[in-house]
C-alpha cells in the first residue's frame, strides 16, 4: 500500500505546490496545456475540449463523493440542468456566454441544495437510488415543458460573447478571429475558454479539499457519526458539498452544451452519463483531485481509442462504436476496482514512491 | 367501477413482476449485503434464451431450463467477481454491479443481437379472460398466478427447509454461521442461483404482452427500484408487498391521475413512483420495514 510523504508543520501541509516537483510539474502541465491546440488535429482538438469539460464534471463528483461520500448516480441531472439553462437563456434571450454560465450553475446548485435536504437523512443505497429517480424527474421535467425546451428534438445552443445589437443580432463566438496572424477558430477559443474553467474548478476544489469545510466532509464521509460527536457540522457539511457539487456540475453540462452546440435530453443526458462519471473518479482514485482530473482525462482519451481497438476485435466489432468503447472501459474499471482500489492515484503514487527511495526498494 | 376492478388486475399483473424483480434484489442484498444494478441484465438475458430455447424443446422445459441457466450465470458472477468485494465501501459494490450489467448487456447484444422477438407463449398471446363484467389479458393472470407460485415457493424454502435455515442464518451473521459449520460459500452462490432464476422468470413473463424480448428489456429492473427502497432493502417481504403497491400505483395514476395534469401528465405515471418515493423516504428513511441502523463508533 503506497503511503503519503509525512508531512510535520501545519504550514507543510497548507502549501498548494510544496515541492520543487511539484512547481516543475504545473510548469510542464501549463506548457503542454497551451500548446496543445497548436499540435493537434480538429478531432483531436474536440476530444481536448471533451476532456476539459469533462474535467470539471469529475471534479464536481469528486466533491460530493470523494470529499463527502455521498453516493450520487444523479450528476446526470445536474449536468442536463446546467446545459439546458445555458441553452434557454442563449436560445431565447441572447445572453453572453459568460453572463448564462454563473447562472447555469445557480440553477443547478439550488436544486442540488433542495435534494440535499431531502437526503440528509439518507445513507448508502437509499440516496444512491433517490439521486437517480432525480435523472427520471429531471428528464421528465424537461420534455415536459417543450415550449421552453423544445422538448424531444432538442435545442440549439449558441454561444454569444456580447448582447444583442438594437438590430436583435448578438456576436457569436462561432467565427473564426485572427489575432496577430494567428487563426482562432470556434474550437481553438472554446478551448481557452474552457482551460480556464478547468483550472479554476481543480484550484477551487483543491482549495476546498484543503480548508476546513473539505476536512469536515472528508470526516463526515469517514464516520459521520463520530464527527458529529467531535462537533462537525454535519448537516452544514453535506448541503456545502451537495451545493459546491451540483454549482460545478452545472457549469460542466454549460461547458458540455456550449461544445455540442446542439443538445437534446436522452441522450445525452440519462443514467449512462451518471456512470461515465463515476468511472472517472474511480479510474483516477476517490477522494483526490488529483484523480478527478487524471481519470477524466484518462476517460475521454481512452474512448476514441477504445473505439478503435475495438473494431478490431472479433465478436465486439460486431456493436456500434459506441458500445465498443463502453465495453472496453466497464472492462477496464472493473479490473481497476478489483485490481487497483485507489486507481490512477495509487499508480502513481507508487511510481513516486520508487522513484523517491531509489536505489532501496522502501 | 369495471374500469376500475380492470386497471387493478392490470396493475397486480405488472406489480406481480416487480415483485419478482425486488424478491430478486432483496434475497441477494440479505446474503451480501449488496446492491446488484446488474439484476436488470439477468432478467432480459432469460428473456432471450427463453426466445432461443423455445424453439428446440418444449415450453416449460425452456421456461425451467432458462432459468436454471441465468441462475447459474448469476451464482458464477458471485463467485468470481463479487465475492472478493466482502468488505469493501457501498460505492465500490454499486460500481462494480453497475459495469459487470454495462458487460452483460453487450454480451446479450453480441449473442441475440438488437432485434426485437416476440415472446412465444403456449396460450393464444392476446387471449382475454372474462373476470365479473371486465376483460382482462389471459397472460395477466398466469403472470400473477406463476408469480404467486414462486412467492409461496420462495416462502416455503425459507422457512421450512434445512438450506431456508442456513440461508437465514448466514444473512444474519455470516462469521457465526460460518463457525456453526454452515458451508457459507455454498449458501451465497445458492441465493444468487435463485436471484437469478427469478429475474429470468420476471424477464419471460414481461416480455410477453404488452412488451417485447428487446435488449432495453433490463431498465423495467430500473421501474422496480422505489418498490425494493419503500419496501425497506432488509425485507424480503415488504419488498414484494411494495411492488405490488408500485404496479397498482403505475396503472391507477396512468388512468386517473395523467390526464389532470395537461402536458405535464405525459408518460407522468413512469416517473410517479419515484417522486412518491422520494417524498416517502423523508417520513421513513429506511423505507417501510427497513432494520434501523444500530453501529458501533
Amino acid at each position: 500500500m503506497p503511503t503519503r510523504p509525512l508531512v510535520i508543520r501545519y504550514e507543510d501541509d497548507l502549501k498548494l505546490f510544496p515541492g520543487l516537483w511539484q512547481r516543475a510539474g504545473v510548469l510542464l502541465t501549463l506548457s503542454i496545456t497551451l500548446a496543445y491546440p497548436w499540435l493537434v488535429s480538429t478531432r483531436w482538438l474536440t476530444v481536448g475540449n471533451l476532456g476539459l469539460v469533462a474535467i470539471v464534471g469529475a471534479a464536481s463528483l469528486m466533491v460530493l463523493t470523494g470529499f463527502a461520500g455521498q453516493v450520487s448516480l444523479g450528476h446526470a441531472a445536474f449536468l442536463a440542468l446546467g446545459a439546458y439553462t445555458v441553452a434557454v437563456l442563449g436560445a431565447k434571450l441572447g445572453w453572453p456566454f459568460w453572463l448564462a454560465l454563473p447562472l447555469a450553475g445557480g440553477v443547478s446548485a439550488l436544486v442540488g441544495v433542495v435534494i440535499g435536504a431531502f437526503a440528509l437523512r439518507l445513507k448508502g443505497l437509499y440516496l444512491a437510488i433517490v439521486t437517480l429517480g432525480l435523472v427520471f424527474l429531471t428528464q421528465h421535467v424537461l420534455l415536459a415543458y417543450p415550449e421552453v425546451t423544445n422538448g424531444l428534438s432538442g435545442t440549439a445552443v449558441p454561444m454569444y460573447w456580447w448582447f444583442r445589437d438594437d438590430a436583435g443580432v448578438a456576436a457569436s463566438l462561432s467565427e473564426t478571429w485572427v489575432v496577430g496572424g494567428v487563426g482562432f477558430n470556434f474550437e481553438r477559443k472554446l478551448y481557452f475558454v474552457f482551460a480556464l474553467l478547468a483550472a479554476g474548478t481543480v484550484w477551487l476544489t483543491k482549495n476546498l479539499q484543503r480548508s476546513d469545510s473539505g476536512r469536515a466532509m472528508m470526516a463526515v464521509r469517514d464516520q459521520d457519526l463520530a464527527a458529529e460527536v467531535l462537533g462537525v457540522g454535519t448537516t452544514q457539511a453535506k448541503l456545502q458539498a451537495f451545493g459546491v457539487s451540483s454549482f460545478l456540475a452545472g457549469i460542466a453540462g454549460a461547458m458540455f452544451a456550449f461544445q455540442q452546440q446542439y443538445i437534446t435530453v436522452e441522450p445525452p443526458f440519462d443514467l449512462n452519463l451518471s456512470i461515465q462519471y463515476i468511472a472517472m473518479i474511480v479510474l483516477g482514485g476517490v477522494g483526490t483531485v488529483f484523480g478527478a482530473v487524471s481519470g477524466a482525462l484518462a476517460f475521454t482519451f481512452l474512448s476514441p481509442l477504445a473505439e478503435t481497438v475495438g473494431g478490431a476485435l472479433p465478436l465486439v466489432n460486431q456493436l456500434t462504436s459506441a458500445q465498443q468503447a463502453t465495453v472496453l472501459l466497464s472492462l477496464v474499471v472493473v479490473l481497476v476496482l478489483v485490481l487497483e482500489p485507489l486507481g490512477l492515484f495509487g499508480v502513481w503514487l507508487r511510481v513516486r514512491r520508487y522513484f523517491q527511495a531509489w536505489p532501496f526498494r522502501y | 367501477m369495471t374500469q376500475l376492478l380492470q386497471l387493478s388486475i392490470s396493475g397486480l399483473a405488472l406489480g406481480a413482476s416487480y415483485a419478482l424483480i425486488a424478491l430478486g434484489f432483496s434475497v441477494v442484498y440479505r446474503a451480501s449485503r449488496l446492491f446488484n444494478f446488474a439484476h436488470g441484465e439477468l432478467l432480459s438475458l432469460g428473456a432471450f434464451l427463453m426466445t432461443a430455447l423455445v424453439e428446440v424443446m418444449p415450453w416449460w422445459l425452456a421456461l425451467a431450463a432458462s432459468a436454471c441457466l441465468t441462475g447459474g450465470l448469476a451464482a458464477l458472477l458471485e463467485r468470481t467477481v463479487l465475492r472478493r468485494m466482502v468488505g469493501r465501501s457501498v460505492f465500490t459494490t454499486i460500481i462494480l454491479t453497475l459495469f459487470l450489467g454495462l458487460l452483460l448487456r453487450a454480451g446479450i447484444v453480441i449473442a441475440f443481437g438488437t432485434d426485437t422477438r416476440g415472446m412465444p407463449t403456449p396460450w393464444d398471446t392476446m387471449a382475454e379472460v372474462q373476470v365479473g363484467d371486465s376483460t382482462v389479458l389471459l397472460s395477466s393472470l398466469i403472470s400473477l398466478g406463476a408469480t404467486s407460485l414462486v412467492l409461496v415457493g420462495m416462502h416455503a424454502l425459507v422457512q421450512r427447509t434445512p438450506m431456508g435455515v442456513a440461508m437465514r442464518a448466514a444473512s444474519e451473521n455470516q462469521e457465526v454461521a460460518l463457525v456453526l459449520g454452515i458451508p457459507v460459500g455454498r449458501v451465497l452462490a445458492f441465493t444468487w442461483f435463485l436471484a437469478g432464476a427469478t429475474a429470468a422468470v420476471a424477464g419471460i413473463f414481461l416480455g410477453m404482452f404488452p412488451r417485447s424480448v428487446d435488449s432495453n428489456l433490463g431498465y423495467v429492473a430500473l421501474r422496480a427500484f422505489p418498490a425494493i427502497i419503500v419496501g425497506g432493502l432488509e425485507s424480503v417481504v415488504g419488498a414484494v408487498v411494495a411492488a405490488f403497491m408500485l404496479g397498482l400505483l403505475e396503472v391507477l395514476s396512468q388512468a386517473y391521475v395523467n390526464p389532470h395534469l395537461g402536458a405535464f401528465g405525459h408518460n407522468f405515471h413512469a416517473v410517479f413512483p419515484y417522486a412518491a418515493m422520494i417524498l416517502f423516504l423523508v417520513l421513513r428513511p429506511r423505507g417501510l420495514w427497513g432494520e434501523h441502523e444500530v453501529r458501533r463508533v
